[in-house]
């Protein structure tokens, strides 16, 4: 019974008398029962409760340093599912949205509000998903066409210039330092510097270093869409360039760049009959090393 | 949930009511430990504005082991010991109250004497948990919530108490 405090057990009133006696001496009993029966009558002086909770409350509260967010389990998963699908639909609407086409394609898309887009080869487009229909909004890098369903203002942001409509069809083209743009349909404002012009349908303009060049299409579509490229004054250097995206080739040239401007048309499905064009027109010969190597020399 | 528990303790109406209950066995409990009366209620203030103080972030069902695990630390730098001044009820005079014979007096003023004496001379734990059930009629598990150890060890407290009580007395 080593650890049976029989006597705190008696104390706290779990033990009869009867049960104690089995393990004490009656005159011990006799004892330990004045014991209890004294100090049932003991008492301390008492004190001012009042005062004290007075000046305890005259103290001011802490500001909390930390508050538990999620007392219970449940809780706790409900606020880790709310965050994954928060940041599920943030990346889904909030954060841009990245459209390419590579060299040697083209990629069609819709925007969210029907809006049509063909990117030509080696373009980027980035936009929002997010409030599309009141912030028509886009970024691109190269050249795409662009068939604008009705609404809101609907601008196209190019590092050379920014192209603004409200809903028609129009090319935008950004490469190098060359900025093209061309409306089929209806009317497009084009900001490039300090310069706004307003193009309609069938007008195409362009600005390269500054120099602004009006030009008139009968087209109802751009030509690249038709497995064409067209080019209006275009250096060979802007050409040739055309040419590597469209067929996703290399092209090098082995001779002086010749300042001389192209204005025709180059298919962009044949590459032996693009080649054999520019070589005519500026007198170089062209050699496939590789299927996707191709060198221009001097004539 | 929590967050309802949360403010609970910093209504002024809820902590008043905690400080009721509570106020009273605490400084008690400090009193049988240090034997000073004025320290005692000193320190049980002092855990009271820290629960006031910090309310925000203590629950209502924590509030009690917080006071007294402010209470338990605080003690350590204190004082040392002084008598902790016990009486009996007034109108307490012994087993038997019609005997008001002389001799019987004596014996009884004798008894109780010795019976504070060794109350006094109890080692401290001991004496805590015996006068904390004594006193302010706790139940062993109470006090072992408060003094943060065991019920079993609180029930060897008490009897070793008496044991140690009954000795002394006899002496």
């Amino acid at each position: 019974m080593e650890d049976n405090y029989f006597l705190a057990k008696w104390l706290n009133d779990e033990m009869t008398e009867t049960e104690l006696a089995e393990f004490i001496p009656a005159a011990d009993f006799d004892q330990f029962k004045k014991i209890k029966n004294y100090t049932n009558h003991l008492k301390v002086a008492d004190f001012d409760e009042a005062k004290v909770l007075e000046k305890v409350l005259n103290h001011k509260k802490a500001n909390p340093q930390f508050i538990p967010m999620f007392g219970t389990g449940i809780l706790k998963y409900a606020a880790i599912l709310v965050i994954v699908l928060s940041a599920f639909f943030l990346t889904q609407n909030l954060v841009s949205d990245t459209q390419y086409a590579e060299n040697g394609k083209k990629t069609t898309f819709s925007l969210p509000d029907a809006s049509e887009v063909v990117l030509n080869s080696g373009s980027e487009i980035k936009y929002k998903k997010w409030n599309w229909n009141s912030n028509r909004n886009l970024e691109l890098k190269g050249e795409a066409f662009f068939k604008v369903a009705k609404g809101k203002r609907f601008e196209v942001t190019t590092d050379l210039g920014k192209v603004a409509v409200l809903g028609t069809q129009f090319d935008v083209k950004a490469r190098e330092s060359r900025f093209d743009v061309t409306c089929f349909e209806g009317r497009v404002k084009v900001n490039y510097n300090t310069k706004e012009i307003i193009l309609t349908k069938g007008q195409s303009v362009c600005f390269e270093n500054g120099i602004q060049t009006n030009s008139q299409s009968e087209n109802l579509q751009p030509e690249w869409l038709n497995n064409e490229i067209a080019f209006n004054k275009a250096n060979l250097k802007s050409i040739l360039g055309e040419i590597q995206r469209q067929y996703n080739v290399s092209i090098t040239v082995k001779s002086d760049y010749s300042s001389d401007l192209f204005t025709g048309k180059l298919p962009t499905n044949q590459l032996d009959i693009a080649l054999q064009i520019i070589a005519e027109t500026y007198h170089l010969v062209p050699k496939k090393t590789t299927s996707n190597q191709i060198i221009f020399e001097g004539k | 949930m929590s967050t309802v528990s949360l403010s609970e303790v910093c209504k002024e109406s809820v902590f008043t009511a905690f400080f009721k209950n509570h106020a009273k066995p605490l400084r008690n409990f400090l009193l049988y430990k240090y034997g000073n009366e004025d320290q005692a209620e000193d320190m049980a203030q002092e855990a009271f504005i820290k629960l006031w103080q910090n309310c925000a972030s203590v629950t209502l069902e924590k509030a009690k082991s917080y006071l007294y695990t402010v209470a338990n630390n605080s003690s350590l730098n204190e004082i040392a010991h002084q008598k902790v001044v016990l009486n009996f009820e007034n109108n307490f005079s012994g087993l038997d109250r019609t005997n008001q014979n002389p001799e019987y007096l004596m014996e009884e003023k004798e008894f109780k004497n010795k019976l504070l004496n060794a109350i006094e001379k109890l080692n401290e734990t001991q004496r805590v948990a015996f006068l904390m059930h004594r006193i302010d009629s706790k139940k062993y598990s109470e006090i072992a919530e408060e003094l943060q150890i065991s019920v079993k060890a609180v029930e060897k407290r008490i009897h070793l108490a008496l044991v140690q009580l009954r000795k002394e007395i006899n002496i």
